[in-house]
């Protein structure tokens, strides 16, 4: 193509590549990128609003519906907020169960992501291969939870569920399968010529980039700098327990599979560590409904990156003020520079390779810029809207 | 009158039409469940045994569905294009020896129709898309034009090979050459391997099927094509199937020979099945290449071998 011929090229809402809805506009010259532009907000839940309006209770809950894959790190990083505003802390026991299911959550979140990744070059049976593999870890949690996804282990004032003795061996047993097959992963991953190819050299983020556009988690890692919210800010029992902070300096989508694949296997050894060295004791206290006043940050290394919530109470059973900053918006200026002069078929691997999750992102209210005014519809107020319109049709 | 009826019964049902297609339904549903078991899956499983019927059935499911024409799309071509991209292989077919060692057809130069009608194939994808003037399919189309510069000339050489060594041009003559000496996959693996690689992208399969790539272009030219438009697409690709497996039958293989008491058209059953298979295998163990490495790769390594292979035979190795 001549040069000079710069075409739009609109990527999103909806598309083969994204299971969720965000939309890019690429200007292309050929088949090289030569600007991107961003456009969040396709799926806003009213999410922080809903916080304000419920108790701290039922808050857990809602916590643990922000995101459906890594639904533990938000109820930790929201249990955590709020057991600092009350000042007490979780029991011992407590906090060794929060750092398991934090490591079994994040080397499914992974796993997950790895099958992705490969479904995004064309790789259906690594997909397939480690889907299934994935399964282990989720009848881990089936075990001890009763639920695969949506474990609702956490509580103000610690967990809601113990993980006896009983169960012990059979989720070793899990890891010890789970490590077998990550370590052929990647083994996998680093010899398969096909996938070198597409993965070698692609999406690639400079450490001084990394740092300056903020991102977070596995892509910062990925870029050598060498950050992790368990290590440098520990929470839970992370300050007990010994474990690397894994990095890889090749910058690109490679060294993102690699630092993933090892985190999983960090992972493992973590989860075993910590159901090695489990403290005896109660595994939660009873807190009071009402907050005392005051405001608070709680961050947590979830398996996307960096976590942060910030709460704000005025002495009543419901929050003030909540906020979410999920690591995927972190993510997304440092996506745009990785995104640029590259090619156009590798958009997806490259935008695969944040581990986006919009949904858990979107974060906004109804603007009506023309009459400058803002408001927020409720359910019922909604089915009603929507109601007459399909009448009038 | 007679002998009319038989050799139109021959065109129309076996081993002509109606039986290919049967053929074709076959072979997807061989692909997809060896496809499915490489891949730790079940694959098709409740329609007929073992999900034999699952091709046909999402055959006739898609015909009663509605045929949607895009608005800016050339009308014309868009409705031509899906009988052509079926009406090529199934033709192509006749030339090819099926039910004993003389094809239905066979004249002295057939093996270059076929690689003709390879090129035509293509040139029916490229319209197809191009005539639906959507993004994706502009650029699947162009992708399989690209794609088609790389390995036509290498699949155009490694095809000599077979016919230098058998001295004619005639398919049916090279199957009857490979009953009488060897057959020639020993005596050029090289041409063999080649051949197959230039089939898996001809048939746009992994580690080749750029211009279809799911996550990058959505179905890539077949993206605007729905209910009966796409039946017919879905017919013609699994056709391509059967053209493919039978030329590395042919050509490579010994065709439908007679072995002691078992039929040639046995032979040629389980020859065709075992290519199907070798194809489901090799787009199960790679990721997608990229369009820019697929012809780069295609020129620097594909090209030279091909040509090493031709030389190799005119050396006299392998004839």
């Amino acid at each position: 193509m001549s040069h000079g011929s710069i075409i739009k090229i609109p990527f999103g809402p909806q598309h083969p590549a994204l299971k969720e809805p965000v939309n890019f506009l690429f200007e292309v010259d050929g088949e090289t990128v030569v600007n991107v532009k961003p456009r969040i907000g396709y799926n806003h839940r009213g999410i922080e609003k809903a916080f304000e309006l419920r108790t701290y209770t039922r808050n857990i809950y809602l916590a643990e519906r922000i995101c459906g894959i890594c639904s533990d790190a938000h109820t930790t990083c929201y249990t955590q907020a709020i057991e600092e505003l009350l000042g007490v802390e979780a029991p011992p026991r407590a906090r060794y169960i929060r750092v398991l299911i934090a490591e079994l959550e994040r080397i499914q979140s992974h796993a997950l992501w790895l099958g992705l990744v490969a479904h995004e070059i064309g790789f259906d049976t690594l997909f397939m291969y480690v889907w299934r593999d994935r399964e282990t870890i989720l009848d881990i949690f089936e075990m001890i939870s009763g639920n695969r996804i949506h474990y609702a282990m956490n509580t103000i004032g610690g967990v809601r569920r113990d993980i006896h003795a009983t169960i012990m061996p059979k989720i070793k047993k899990g890891l010890d399968l789970m490590e077998k097959r990550v370590k052929y992963y990647l083994d996998v991953v680093q010899t398969e010529q096909t996938i070198l190819k597409r993965a070698t050299g692609v999406g690639i983020l400079k450490p001084k980039d990394a740092v300056d556009l903020c991102a977070v988690g596995p892509i910062l890692r990925a870029s050598s700098i060498k950050n992790d919210v368990r290590a440098d800010d520990p929470y839970a029992a992370y300050n007990e327990i010994p474990f690397n902070v894994i990095t890889s300096d090749g910058c690109d989508i490679l060294s993102r599979i690699i630092v993933r694949l090892k985190e999983m296997l960090e992972g493992i050894e973590i989860a075993r560590h910590a159901l090695d060295s489990m403290p005896e004791g109660v595994i939660r206290v009873r807190v009071p409904m009402k907050v005392p006043q005051g405001e608070v940050v709680s961050r947590v290394e979830a398996p996307r990156g960096e976590l942060i919530h910030y709460a704000k109470s005025n002495g009543t059973t419901k929050p003030e003020r909540y906020k979410v900053r999920s690591p995927t918006l972190g993510n997304i200026p440092a996506l745009c520079k990785m995104l640029l002069g590259g090619y156009v078929a590798d958009i997806p691997i490259v935008l695969a390779g944040i581990d986006p999750c919009f949904a858990c992102m979107d974060r906004m209210a109804f603007i009506d810029t023309k009459k400058n005014r803002k408001w927020i519809l409720t359910m019922p107020q909604l089915r009603r809207k929507y109601k007459r319109k399909c009448m009038q049709k | 009158m007679h002998a009319e009826i038989i050799s139109l019964l021959t065109i129309l049902v076996f081993p002509g039409i109606i039986f290919l297609f049967i053929l074709a339904f076959f072979y997807e549903w061989v692909d997809r469940k060896f496809f499915a078991k490489l891949q730790n899956r079940y694959g098709p499983l409740h329609t007929g045994a073992h999900g034999i019927l699952q091709p046909l059935a999402d055959f006739l499911k898609l015909l009663s569905k509605e045929d949607i024409t895009p608005f800016a799309s050339d009308k014309l071509v868009f409705a031509l294009a899906p009988i052509f991209y079926l009406a090529l292989p199934l033709t192509t077919l006749s030339v090819v020896p099926i039910l004993s060692q003389t094809s239905l057809i066979a004249f002295e130069g057939d093996l270059i129709f076929v690689l003709f009608t390879f090129t035509l194939i293509i040139m029916t994808v490229f319209l197809a898309g191009w005539s639906s003037t959507s993004r994706f399919s502009t650029i699947g189309s162009i992708r399989a034009t690209l794609q088609m510069l790389g390995y036509e000339i290498p699949m155009g050489l490694v095809t000599i090979g077979p016919a230098i060594a058998a001295k004619s041009l005639s398919i049916s003559k090279i199957v009857e050459w490979q009953s009488l000496h060897f057959w020639i996959v020993f005596l050029q693996p090289l041409g063999f391997a080649i051949f197959t690689i230039c089939l898996l992208a001809e048939l746009q399969l992994v580690p080749f099927d750029i211009p279809e790539a799911e996550t990058e272009i959505v179905a890539g030219w077949r993206t605007e094509f729905s209910g009966r438009k796409l039946a017919v697409l879905r017919l013609g690709k699994n056709l391509e199937l059967v053209l493919a497996s039978a030329l590395i039958t042919s050509l490579y293989l010994g065709g439908p020979q007679q072995l002691w008491l078992i039929p040639p058209i046995i032979t040629f059953l389980a020859k065709t099945t075992f290519a199907v298979m070798l194809l489901s295998l090799l787009r199960a163990v790679f990721a997608r290449f990229r369009i820019d490495q697929m012809l780069t790769g295609t020129w620097k390594y594909l090209l030279p071998l091909a040509t090493l292979q031709v030389i190799l035979i005119q050396l006299g190795f392998g004839r």
